[in-house]
C-alpha cells in the first residue's frame, strides 16, 4: 500500500514577489513581471526584455549569505525559497524530525557561466593561420581569469548539495534537469519516494535563471523568444492569436512534500494533497513537440489515472502555456483529447503570461499557484489575452481572475526535447 | 527485492570507454589489466598541470547510427554522441526486438553533467564582440553582430537532457524520460529511479545510462582549477591509484555506460539472456563527508536486498584516487563491513572518472566479472594507506559469490548504493 503525500510548506522567489502570498496576489491582480532587461546590456539583442526577480536580497532570509557568494542566481534563489518552505512547514531546526528521513529532489538549473572572460579568451586565443582557437593560449588564460569557486558553482549538483548541507536534509538527494519540465518532474519523483516509504519529507522544487547573455542568445537563435520589444509587459500572451514566443523569467519555487501520517502526527498544516503524477516522452523531434500532442495526451491521462479521478473532477488547469504558436495549440488539442466536452467547462490559465517562463523552476512555481488556487478559491487569469485564436478555443480565464471553488487542479509542464510531466493537487480530505 | 512483486533485471550492456567500445572489448581490457589512461591528444594540453586522461581515440559516432539518423549528430555534443552509441550497443546486446516493444512502456533515464561549448563555434561571435578591453565583451556588438554568427541550434547541442531525448527519439521510447544531474552519482541515481518506475509498473523496458566528456580545453582547465586532479603526468598509466597510499588526485575519463533494464517477466517472456538482478538501492546525503551518510545509503540498499554484509562477494567502489574522498569512502565501507575482508574493486584505475557515465560503466565491469568468474585487479594499488583500511584487490581473483555492492558519490556528499545479484 503506497503512502499518501501532502504539501506542508511552500516558498517562492519570483518576478512577481519574494513570497508565496505576493506571488499569488499579484497573479490575481493580473500584474506582469516583464520589463526591459537590467542584468546586462541587451539593447542590441533581438529580445531586450525578461521577467527578472527584482530587489532580491538573500540576507533577508539567510543568516550567512556569504556562503552563497560564489553561487549563481539559481542557488541563491533556491536558498531563499527553501528557507521559506521549510520555515512554513516547521522543519527548520526541529529536533523532533529525523533528518536522515528528509531528502531533496530539485529540478534546478546550472550556475551562470563567466560570459565575459570566456568570450574574451576565445577571441584572444584565436589563431588566424589555424583558423581555430589555440588551446594552449586558451588554457593559460583560463588559469589566469576563471575563478575556481564560481566555476564550481556552475555544476549541476551544487544547488541540491548546498540545500542538503545548510538545512540538514540527509535523506536521498537528487537533481533532474529536463528543461522546462524539470521541477515538475522533481516533484513527481519526490512524491514517489515518499509513497514508497523511502523518505518522510522531501524538499522539492526548482530554481533557475537563464537571463544572461548566453541564455538569451541561445533562445534568440532558436527564435523561441517573443520580440515584442515595444511593449514588454504585453509580450507573453499565451493562447492569444498574436503570440510570438515565450518570455524568459527567473526564480525559484520550493515545496515540502510529506508523508500524510508523518504530517498528521506532528500537527503540520496540510495545504493540499499531491494525488497525480504522469511522465512521458514525445520521442518525436528535438525542436518540436508532437503535432497531435501524443506525449502530452498520454502524460495528462497518466496523471489522471494515477490520481484515480475522473476528468470531470478537475476544476482548474494551470497550463504550460508558453505563448509560442505551437505549444499553446498542441496543449489545447491535448486537453480536449483527454477531457472531451468537459474541456470547455474547465478554466485554464497560464501563469507564464505574468511571470514569464522560469524554465527549470517554472513547474514548481506554477504548482504553488495551483495550491493557492485550491485554498483560496480564486483562479488567476491569463493576461494579454486580446484576440482569440480559432485553434485555441477553450476558456483561458482572460485577463480577470475568477472566483471558483475547485477541489482538484492539474498542472502541465512540457520540456524542450519532449519530456512531459503532469501533476494533480487536490483539496486534502482525510 | 522485499515486498515488491515486480523484479528488475539487467539484460544488456553498452559501453563507450577508453578501454574499449562495446562490452567485449571493455572486458578484454579489464581482464588483461590494460589501462586507458594516457597523455591527452584530443587537443594540445601542454599548458595544463594535468595532461592525461582516459581519452577515447577511436570513436566515430556514425558507426552506431542508421544513415537516416546521422544528420542529428550535428546537434550532439561529444558526450551525447558517446551516449547514443552506448545506447545502441546496449540495445543490440539485449537482443530486444523493438517492434515487439510497446513504445509507451519503454523508458529512458540518463545521468548527465555540464557540457562545455566547443570553442571554435564561438570564434566568429567572440571576435566580433571584443573591443580590446581586457576581460570584457561589448554586449552591443555581441547583440548586433556576434549572436548571428553562432549556429542556430547551438544551445540544444549542450543541454543536459539531450542524451535521454535523442535516445528516446532514435528508438521511439515514449515512456518516462528523465535526466539526473548529480555529478558523479548521477548514473546510479538514474538506475535506482528507473528500477522504481519498473517496479511500480509504469514501464517494461528501460535504457539507463550516463555519459560525460570533459577531455576538452574548457572542461580540463576548470577541473585543473578545482585542484583535485592527479599531476602524475608521467607515467600516465600509474596516475589513477584508488586507495593507494601514494595517490595524489583523480584522473578525468570520458565515455558512456548504458544498461538495458527490464521487468523480469518481460525479459523471461522474450527469452532474454539476463546478466543480473537489481536487489536493492539506497541514497543519502553525507553531511560533512563523515562516511555515516555513505554507510546509510549502503545499509538501505542491503536492507532492500534482504542481504547482510557477509553475503556480499565484492564491493565495486567509487574509488576516485582522491586523497580525501578515498579515505571518506573507506570510512563508509568500514562502518558497514567492519573487519571483513570483502574485496574492493575500483574500476576508475583503468579509465579514470567518467563523471555521470562512471557508475554504469563500473556496474558493467562487475556484471562481466561475474559472467566470467574473474574479479579484475585494481590497478596501481601498491601500498596500503592506513587511512583506507579496506581490502582492495591488487590482483585479479576468481569470483563466485553472485552478490555485489556498487557505491557512488559526489564530493559534496550525495551518495547512492545498489546491490545486484548475478542471474543464475
Amino acid at each position: 500500500m503506497k503512502h499518501r503525500v501532502v504539501i506542508t510548506g511552500m516558498g517562492a522567489v519570483t518576478p512577481l514577489g519574494h513570497s508565496v502570498a505576493e506571488l499569488y496576489q499579484n497573479q490575481l491582480e493580473g500584474k506582469s513581471g516583464v520589463a526591459p532587461i537590467t542584468l546586462f546590456d541587451a539593447s542590441k539583442f533581438p529580445t531586450k526584455f525578461a521577467a527578472e526577480v527584482k530587489n532580491f536580497n538573500l540576507g533577508r532570509w539567510i543568516k550567512n549569505p556569504e556562503r552563497w557568494a560564489d553561487s549563481g542566481a539559481n542557488s541563491r534563489f533556491a536558498a531563499a525559497a527553501a528557507q521559506q518552505a521549510l520555515q512554513d512547514a516547521g522543519l527548520l531546526e526541529n529536533p523532533k524530525i529525523d533528518r536522515t528521513r528528509c531528502g531533496v529532489y530539485l529540478g534546478s538549473g546550472e550556475g551562470i557561466q563567466d560570459f565575459h572572460n570566456m568570450v574574451y579568451l576565445i577571441a584572444q586565443s584565436y589563431q588566424s593561420e589555424k583558423n581555430a582557437v589555440d588551446t594552449v593560449a586558451f588554457t593559460a588564460g583560463g588559469y589566469e581569469r576563471f575563478h575556481p569557486g564560481r566555476e564550481f558553482e556552475q555544476e549541476l549538483h551544487t544547488t541540491p548539495g548546498h540545500l542538503a548541507d545548510y538545512f540538514d536534509l540527509e535523506g536521498p538527494n537528487y537533481n533532474c534537469l529536463t528543461a522546462c519540465a524539470a521541477s515538475s518532474q522533481a516533484l513527481g519523483e519526490a512524491c514517489e519516494l515518499i509513497r514508497l516509504g523511502e523518505a518522510d519529507c522531501m524538499l522539492s522544487g526548482g530554481a533557475h535563471s537563464m537571463i544572461h547573455p548566453f541564455g538569451v542568445t541561445g533562445f534568440n537563435l532558436l527564435t523561441a523568444l517573443s520580440t515584442h520589444n515595444d511593449a514588454p509587459a504585453a509580450a507573453s500572451r499565451p493562447f492569444d492569436l498574436n503570440r510570438d514566443g515565450f518570455v524568459l523569467g527567473e526564480g525559484a519555487g520550493m515545496l515540502v512534500l510529506e508523508e500524510l501520517g508523518h504530517a498528521k502526527k506532528r500537527g503540520a498544516t496540510i495545504y493540499a494533497e499531491l494525488t497525480g503524477y504522469g511522465s512521458t516522452a514525445d520521442a518525436f523531434r528535438i525542436t518540436d513537440s508532437h503535432p497531435d500532442g501524443r506525449g502530452a495526451i498520454a502524460c495528462i491521462a497518466g496523471a489522471l489515472a494515477d490520481s484515480g479521478l475522473k476528468p470531470s473532477d478537475l476544476g482548474y488547469i494551470n497550463a504550460h502555456g508558453t505563448s509560442t504558436q505551437v505549444n499553446d495549440k498542441v496543449e489545447t488539442i491535448s486537453i480536449k483529447k483527454v477531457f472531451g466536452d468537459h474541456a470547455y467547462n474547465i478554466p485554464i490559465s497560464s501563469s507564464k503570461s505574468m511571470l514569464g517562463h522560469l524554465i527549470a523552476a517554472a513547474g514548481a512555481v506554477e504548482l504553488i499557484t495551483c495550491v493557492m488556487t485550491l485554498r483560496n478559491g480564486v483562479v488567476p487569469p491569463t493576461i494579454n489575452y486580446d484576440t482569440p485564436d480559432p485553434e485555441c478555443d477553450l476558456d483561458y480565464v482572460p485577463n480577470q481572475a475568477r472566483v471558483k471553488k475547485v477541489d482538484h487542479v492539474l498542472s502541465n509542464s512540457f520540456g524542450f526535447g519532449g519530456q512531459n510531466v503532469s501533476l494533480i493537487v487536490s483539496r486534502f480530505k482525510d | 527485492m522485499v515486498g515488491s512483486p515486480r523484479r528488475v533485471v539487467l539484460t544488456g550492456i553498452g559501453i563507450t570507454s577508453s578501454i574499449g567500445l562495446g562490452a567485449a572489448a571493455f572486458w578484454n581490457s579489464l581482464s588483461q589489466g590494460r589501462t586507458g589512461i594516457k597523455p591527452i591528444t584530443a587537443f594540445d594540453a601542454s599548458g595544463l598541470t594535468t595532461r592525461i586522461g582516459g581519452q577515447i581515440t577511436d570513436f566515430d559516432a556514425k558507426n552506431y547510427l542508421d544513415k537516416k539518423d546521422r544528420k542529428s549528430l550535428r546537434i550532439m555534443a561529444r558526450p551525447i554522441q558517446l551516449a547514443v552509441a552506448a545506447a545502441q550497443l546496449a540495445l543490440d546486446d539485449s537482443q530486444i526486438d523493438k517492434n515487439k516493444l510497446d513504445p509507451t512502456r519503454f523508458g529512458v533515464e540518463f545521468g548527465a553533467g555540464l557540457m562545455p561549448t566547443e570553442l571554435d563555434e564561438l570564434v566568429a561571435a567572440s571576435r566580433a564582440s571584443t573591443n580590446g578591453q581586457s576581460g570584457k565583451v561589448d554586449l552591443k556588438l555581441w547583440g548586433e553582430h556576434g549572436l548571428a554568427a553562432i549556429p542556430p541550434l547551438w544551445m540544444l547541442k549542450y543541454l543536459p537532457n539531450m542524451h535521454a531525448c535523442h535516445v528516446s527519439i532514435l528508438h521511439n521510447a515514449q515512456g518516462p524520460n528523465n535526466s539526473i544531474t548529480e555529478s558523479d552519482v548521477a548514473g546510479l541515481l538514474a538506475l535506482g529511479e528507473a528500477a522504481r518506475i519498473l517496479r511500480r509498473d509504469q514501464a517494461d523496458f528501460f535504457l539507463v545510462g550516463g555519459a560525460d566528456g570533459k577531455i576538452n580545453p574548457l572542461s580540463m582547465v576548470r577541473q585543473c582549477l578545482f585542484g583535485h586532479l592527479s599531476q602524475r603526468n608521467d607515467p600516465a598509466a600509474q596516475a589513477c591509484r584508488p586507495f593507494d597510499r601514494h595517490r595524489d588526485g583523480t584522473v578525468i575519463g570520458e565515455g558512456s555506460g548504458v544498461l538495458a533494464v527490464e521487468d523480469l517477466g518481460h525479459a523471461q517472456k522474450r527469452g532474454a539472456s539476463i546478466y543480473g538482478e537489481i536487489m536493492g538501492f539506497g541514497a543519502a546525503f553525507d553531511r560533512g563527508c563523515t562516511g555515516r551518510g555513505l554507510a546509510r545509503a549502503i545499509r538501505a540498499a542491503l536492507a532492500q536486498a534482504n542481504a547482510k554484509p557477509d553475503d556480499i562477494g565484492h564491493v565495486n567502489a567509487h574509488g576516485l584516487s582522491s586523497i580525501h574522498a578515498d579515505a571518506w569512502e573507506a570510512r563508509g565501507i568500514r562502518e558497514v563491513f567492519g573487519d571483513r575482508k570483502t574485496p574492493v574493486w575500483a574500476g576508475k584505475s583503468y579509465f579514470g572518472n567518467m563523471g555521470s557515465g562512471g557508475p554504469l560503466v563500473e556496474i558493467a565491469g562487475s556484471l562481466l566479472a561475474l559472467k566470467h568468474g574473474l574479479l579484475p585487479a585494481t590497478l596501481n594499488y601498491e601500498e596500503v594507506d592506513p587511512l583506507c583500511p579496506i581490502s582492495v584487490n591488487r590482483t585479479s581473483q576468481p569470483l563466485t559469490n553472485p552478490l555485489f555492492l556498487k557505491i557512488s558519490f559526489t564530493e559534496m556528499g550525495q551518495c547512492a548504493a545498489v546491490v545486484c545479484r548475478k542471474w543464475e
